[in-house]
């Protein structure tokens, strides 16, 4: 199935997706592992005055959850489209550029280093993520622009590398610290505070919006640098662009909930079945599906086995994997 | 030891009945009382107040409501792990979130006051019916929040820093207690009797365990002290570090634990480490699907030259050795008696 990307169509595909967001978000709203009728969730959504249960967790326990995986997912989606655009690969996802681990490597060191500040861990994250994007841009360039398959093994390197960091830390932390520490590797939605949510929305949409300014020349830059360049693309800045905004979009995810795996891989696929792979439709789209995959997920994982609670990212992972062999099986890679 | 979540300052949530909005609740309710009980017709016991008195009441409450310092009915205290929590005076509605603290809420006589616990809390027998909130580590907060609970009660050792600030953000205060000694057990079980109103009942517990804690200290006196291997896991062999309460028992049951010189709470230790230390005595957890028997131990290489393992002295011991609570004790006369085999110290005083 393929639309013509033409501004009618962006907004007629991008404005059924919202709705079939909104519709997830009422669903997971209503379900948990405490059971609420439909009207109190009304009420509690409807009258923030109200201290009831109902009104706690509707308001302060589902709702800022589900918002952040909105946000987490929409991040991870656009910025797996915009890397698998990059760098020309259908196996690219935000953490093939290392920037997880690196993410990761930070949250830990701020354990490590004994900050027990509840805040020091994502803005550790985030500077770990960050140091993490320069490197592997350093390391990624060749003859001054960036090269796709220098960037992939750069990226893939830094990770693995790092990932050895993270075992040899994991080794000098206590049992509590790895036991925290292993959650959030797994992805975890279920920490991050109403206050943080302020300042991740606007930086995430501002991301995905620059992103979106892109998405004509990602086209372009698909047919090969070469090409895009003849065609009047400056492909020096596309590249610098949609590598620092999808490498911000994935730092920030990844510092508000840990490394959700598979998404950033898997939506890509999902949007150019659906909608084609013109960015200018695909890139709303991925992110609108991103976020209403990630509120499904994190909703079985609230739900699946309740009280007790999954990881999201172990949801992800696993139903995720499947998926992306089905997708490989029926379309023939 | 380090045993704390996190060390920012306690931020009161706003869900916290304070006794201003307790009293202007009530006097709400009488108001609107009396409006309904107007319309309707006379109660058959005559329930109804005449207007007089109620106006009296409302401003007898409304009185009552300003007079009251907020903190009468709740006191801020630094708990076990340094944190500061809002503890109400008289808590009556606990959710506990570890399988040592359940147990203890039990031994107090506070049984009914428990509004829920973890899958993992199965003693006494009635805390598994019980409303649960998930795991330790993982706990359901609307779960939590859904119970009304005015105390959640928790440890570090079982529980998660993240557990621990998002409840104070939703307003419920989580009073954690430490315990990586037999005497921080013990203290631990004082300091909740203190928190719950029951400072009394604890003190007893107390006295018992300790008496049963000197008798068996008395009984094993200038007996020799065998060398004995915790083992955590087999393969690689983990063991417990000296800081461990697990290694606390095996000293007061009369042991020398294998690790004394290693570093953490979970060392791992080497064939080769372990060799030279030859232990006379092996432990091994009560859980199925993770170590070869008795039997097996005898035909591995390496294994099959320790003493213990020569002498068939390798025991499961029961869970409850690792758990902080009014059973260590029996954990501790069981060992006891693993251990002095000649003393017989597991018969007396079990309760």
């Amino acid at each position: 199935m393929t639309f013509r990307a033409t501004p009618r169509n962006v907004i007629v595909v991008a404005g059924v997706m919202s709705l079939l967001l909104a519709l997830t978000v009422l669903v997971s709203l209503t379900l948990g592992a405490v059971h609420l009728p439909l009207s109190q969730v009304w009420a509690a959504l409807a009258s923030p005055g109200t201290n009831s249960e109902a009104t706690v967790i509707v308001r302060e326990i589902r709702l800022p959850r589900i918002l952040l995986a909105i946000l987490v997912g929409a991040a991870l989606s656009v910025a797996g489209t915009g890397l698998q655009a990059l760098l020309r690969n259908p196996l690219a996802d935000p953490y093939v550029l290392g920037i997880s681990s690196g993410a990761a490597v930070g949250a830990i060191f701020a354990f490590w280093i004994g900050g027990r500040i509840a805040a020091a861990s994502p803005l550790a994250a985030f500077i770990g993520a960050m140091i993490t994007m320069v490197w592997v841009y350093l390391l990624g360039r060749h003859g001054g622009r960036l090269a796709s398959y220098t960037l992939i093994l750069a990226g893939v390197i830094t990770a693995s590398f790092l990932s050895a960091v993270i075992l040899f830390m994991l080794t000098l932390l206590s049992t509590r610290d790895v036991r925290g520490i292993a959650f959030w590797l797994m992805g975890d939605l279920s920490v991050t505070p109403v206050a943080e949510l302020r300042i991740l929305a606007p930086a995430i949409i501002l991301a995905i919006a620059g992103l979106y300014v892109f998405a004509k020349d990602l086209n372009v830059l698909l047919l090969g640098a070469e090409e895009a360049a003849h065609l009047g693309v400056n492909v020096v800045r596309v590249e610098l662009g949609v590598y620092i905004l999808a490498s911000l979009l994935t730092g920030i995810a990844v510092s508000a909930s840990g490394a959700i795996g598979y998404l950033g891989l898997l939506v890509p696929h999902l949007g150019r079945m659906l909608v084609g792979n013109d960015h200018r439709m695909l890139l709303p789209t991925a992110a609108l599906g991103g976020a209403i995959l990630l509120v499904l997920s994190d909703t079985l994982a609230r739900t699946a086995v309740a009280p007790a609670e999954l990881q999201v990212g172990a949801v992800t992972a696993v139903a995720g994997a499947p998926v992306f062999i089905y997708l490989l099986r029926k379309t023939g890679g | 030891m380090g045993a704390r979540y996190h060390e920012r300052g306690t931020v009161f949530g706003r869900h916290q009945p304070r006794p201003r909005q307790v009293c202007a609740g009530l006097v709400f309710f009488m108001v609107t009382y009396e409006t309904h009980s107007a319309q309707a017709p006379s109660p058959p016991f005559g329930v109804n107040f005449p207007s007089g008195a109620t106006v009296l009441l409302c401003v007898l409450a409304a009185t009552l409501s300003i007079l009251m310092p907020p903190a009468a009915a709740a006191r801020t205290v630094k708990d076990q792990t340094g944190r500061s929590v809002n503890v109400p005076d008289n808590p009556h509605r606990l959710v506990s979130l570890a399988p040592n603290i359940t147990e203890i809420v039990y031994a107090l006589g506070l049984g009914d006051e428990l509004v829920g616990d973890t899958d993992y809390c199965d003693f006494p027998p009635q805390a598994k019916s019980k409303p649960h909130v998930g795991t330790m580590v993982n706990p359901s907060l609307e779960r939590i929040v859904a119970l009304k609970p005015d105390l959640a009660l928790g440890t570090p050792e079982a529980n998660r820093r993240e557990t621990a600030d998002l409840l104070e953000r939703l307003g419920i205060p989580l009073y954690g207690v430490t315990a990586n000694t037999l005497a921080g057990t013990l203290a631990s079980i004082e300091d909740l009797g203190k928190i719950l109103g029951r400072a009394a009942e604890a003190s007893s517990l107390v006295a018992q365990m300790q008496a049963r804690i000197d008798r068996v200290e008395n009984r094993i006196e200038g007996q020799p002290k065998p060398r004995v291997l915790f083992v955590v896991w087999y393969r690689p062999l983990i063991t417990v570090g000296p800081s461990t309460f697990i290694a606390d028992v095996i000293r007061a049951a009369g042991g020398i634990p294998i690790g004394e010189n290693l570093k953490g709470e979970w060392p791992r230790l080497t064939l080769e480490e372990l060799l030279p230390q030859n232990p006379d005595v092996i432990l091994l957890p009560k859980t199925e699907s993770f170590s070869p028997s008795t039997e097996e131990f005898q035909t591995l290489p390496g294994w099959k030259d320790l003493r213990a393992v020569k002498e068939r002295r390798m025991f499961f011991v029961s869970e409850t050795i690792e758990r902080p609570g009014p059973r260590l004790v029996d954990a501790l006369e069981e060992l006891a008696g693993v251990l002095h085999p000649t003393l017989a110290l597991k018969t007396g005083e079990r309760q």
